[in-house]
């Protein structure tokens, strides 16, 4: 009969271990061979990796419909977000870009920024805000609409104050339908709440019944950001396999997971004060028309300053 | 070896971030308080009483409970996709009759109504709905009104004209002498929105502000005699909020300066209990997560202690503990 030698019984365990282990962080694998599909590198400062996990940066986040009305590959951007983080001084901003933002965008002409994405994928939106706003991105992170839902449910839900009600009666009905321009009414009542995917997901979406419209969602989206970031501290090395899982084919991001360790290292050094919240209301901005279409229209004399105080 | 890899697999998920367990109201046990409570949990009303829950309604979209003078009638809303309607029912949940129609063929055509409460004397019940603007159909924003309380009458009046915009008028608190408190939203000329706590003499009237747009307060509860005011305030903030006790006059009507009773964290909903010696509120068990119930003692000498009453529900926070002594 034979029996294994004690070391070959450990080695079988330890490797037994290790295929436990490997199955079950899979996802966190899966997701990062599929999810970047950025086609260009992005001109990140190649150095010292440490220095450049723990040295300010800027990320671009960019939320899609990525719904029925849209082929897969020719999606808006509903929202950008640009962010910079200092983790050595524990300090972020956070700029909203109007969707509408009438620009330039490289290789396209005058058109409204969200349409950067839709014709240029992750490149064509990060070229359009270096351009536009004279700011350096170092990464890009792109979510889309079933993505924040998925996301937050795998949070646990996000605590919210919301401010005031938020009515709409078109509020579309586009994500798991077979009529992508349905749409139904939503109610989001004030006060404290604790928002699983869907109601966060009505609550940064809806702009109809708000007198500041689209700046009024940008502002949502931040305060979910925030949320989000409240909800992260709470996150540990095994929660990210059920958070890959749960993003997959609905997140796309450059960030790599040194500089990703960092952030959720820090994530509960952040809070409301060491985060600086940025919207370009007038007079930084303006509606108007052009090309037949109603945009905003920006006031770069008034805009750049503002974004050069905190965005290098 | 199979096994232990299997093992493997399994516990690493052991070292998951600490999720809250949630609880059905009717598996959990709390310490008793005085009187009947009725809160929500996953669409259903729950009667809280001898520190222990009862089901009273399905979970079907039943929220925002109130409770008539004498303890023996409820409103309540029940809320579908696109609308939502207030129900009479029972103490026991039994028998609802609904004091709105609010349902349309087409999906922009249905109402909403929100927080039902009935008068001091029981004879109306007050509650936001939102009435349409022939001019915007993308304008949505609650206005309060007030119907009989008899299912069979259908005699109703509009009492507040809100800020365009802004989402409206909610959280009606109907007073002893006919006057109403209410919450009411502003956006100023930076765009920011602020909420106050409004009061409004008559239906129609123009109504004053209790409340300064910086202060961000909404939600208030008034004492069963009418001389304190409970009310939830952000102050500017956006992620925490206090919980301020004010003392009411109503002959001019104004608020005394307000004192903080919890402050930070996630504060909603507060009630007074009958005899006025406790405030119930809704809050998470720490710094995030689902609400839970919770007591304070608003007149205590010294700064008051919460007590947690539950620890694993999931209570909605829109629907402010219904409190009544039978």
């Amino acid at each position: 009969m034979y029996f294994p030698r004690p070391s070959r019984l450990i080695a079988g365990f330890v490797l037994a271990g290790l295929v436990g282990l490997v199955m079950y962080f899979l996802p966190v694998f899966q997701s990062a061979s599929t999810a970047t599909s950025r086609t260009g590198p992005l001109p990140i400062q190649v150095g010292d990796p440490l220095r450049s996990a723990t040295g300010p940066f800027t990320v671009l986040l960019l939320g899609s419909d990525d719904d029925a009305k849209f082929p897969q590959d020719r999606v808006n951007t509903q929202s950008m977000l640009l962010v910079r983080v200092d983790p050595t001084a524990k300090q972020a901003t956070m700029l909203s870009i109007p969707r509408d933002l009438w620009v330039p965008i490289p290789g396209q002409g005058m058109g409204k920024i969200s349409t950067a994405y839709q014709t240029g994928g992750a490149d064509g939106a990060v070229a359009a805000v270096e351009s536009n706003f004279q700011v350096h991105i170092d990464e890009y992170v792109w979510i889309g609409l079933e993505g924040l839902v998925h996301l937050v449910d795998e949070l646990g839900g996000v605590d919210m104050v919301i401010t005031n009600p938020v009515m709409d009666d078109f509020y579309p009905a586009d994500i798991n339908t077979n009529d992508p321009y349905g749409y139904y009414r939503v109610a989001v009542l004030p006060g404290a709440a604790h928002l699983d995917g869907v109601h966060a997901l009505q609550y940064v979406r809806s702009r109809h019944g708000d007198l500041r419209g689209d700046f009024a969602r940008s502002e949502r989206q931040q305060q979910l950001l925030m949320a989000i970031k409240a909800r992260a501290e709470h996150l540990n090395a095994a929660d990210i396999p059920g958070v890959a899982e749960a993003m997959q084919g609905e997140l796309k991001t450059t960030i790599g997971l040194a500089r990703l360790r960092v952030l959720l290292s820090m994530a509960g050094a952040f809070n409301g004060s060491s985060v600086h919240r940025v919207l370009l209301l007038p007079p930084n901005t303006s509606e108007g028309t052009a090309a037949g279409q109603d945009v905003v229209l920006p006031d770069w004399s008034q805009i750049l300053p503002l974004v050069h105080q905190s965005f290098p | 070896m199979c096994l232990f890899g299997f093992g493997v697999y399994h516990a690493a998920a052991v070292f998951k971030g600490a999720r809250t367990q949630i609880q059905r109201p009717t598996d959990a046990t709390a310490p008793a308080l005085p009187g009947t409570i009725y809160v929500v949990q996953g669409q259903a009303i729950y009667r809280f009483d001898h520190g222990s829950f009862r089901r009273i309604t399905a979970e079907e979209g039943w929220m925002q409970p109130a409770v008539s003078p004498d303890g023996g009638v409820l409103v309540a809303v029940k809320r579908s996709l696109n609308r939502s309607d207030v129900y009479e029912l029972g103490s026991t949940g039994r028998v609802p009759l609904p004091l709105t129609h609010n349902q349309a063929e087409s999906v922009e055509g249905n109402h909403w109504a929100f927080y039902p409460r009935f008068s001091p004397d029981a004879s109306r019940v007050y509650f936001s709905y939102d009435p349409k603007d022939p001019d915007n159909n993308y304008r949505v924003d609650l206005a309060i009104f007030a119907t009989s309380s008899d299912p069979q009458s259908s005699q109703t009046v509009q009492w507040t004209q809100p800020n365009e915009y802004t989402g409206g008028d909610v959280e009606p608190v109907p007073l002893e002498h006919g006057g109403l408190m209410y919450t009411k939203f502003s956006i100023d000329e930076q765009s920011i929105v602020h909420s106050q706590v409004w009061f409004q003499a008559a239906p129609g009237s123009a109504g004053a502000a209790l409340t300064k747009p910086a202060d961000d307060c909404a939600q208030p509860a008034v004492s069963k005699d009418e001389t304190m005011v409970a009310m939830v305030c952000r102050h500017g903030g956006l992620e925490s909020t206090d919980l301020e006790l004010a003392q009411l006059d109503e002959s001019t009507p104004a608020l005394g300066a307000a004192r903080v009773v919890v402050h930070g964290g996630l504060v909603a909903s507060p009630e007074f209990s009958p005899d006025g010696k406790l405030l119930a509120y809704l809050a998470p068990a720490s710094a995030s997560g689902p609400f839970q119930l919770w007591t304070v003692a608003p007149n205590s000498a010294s700064a008051p202690a919460p007590r947690q009453i539950t620890t694993h529900l999931d209570l909605d926070p829109s629907s402010a503990p219904a409190w009544t002594n039978s």
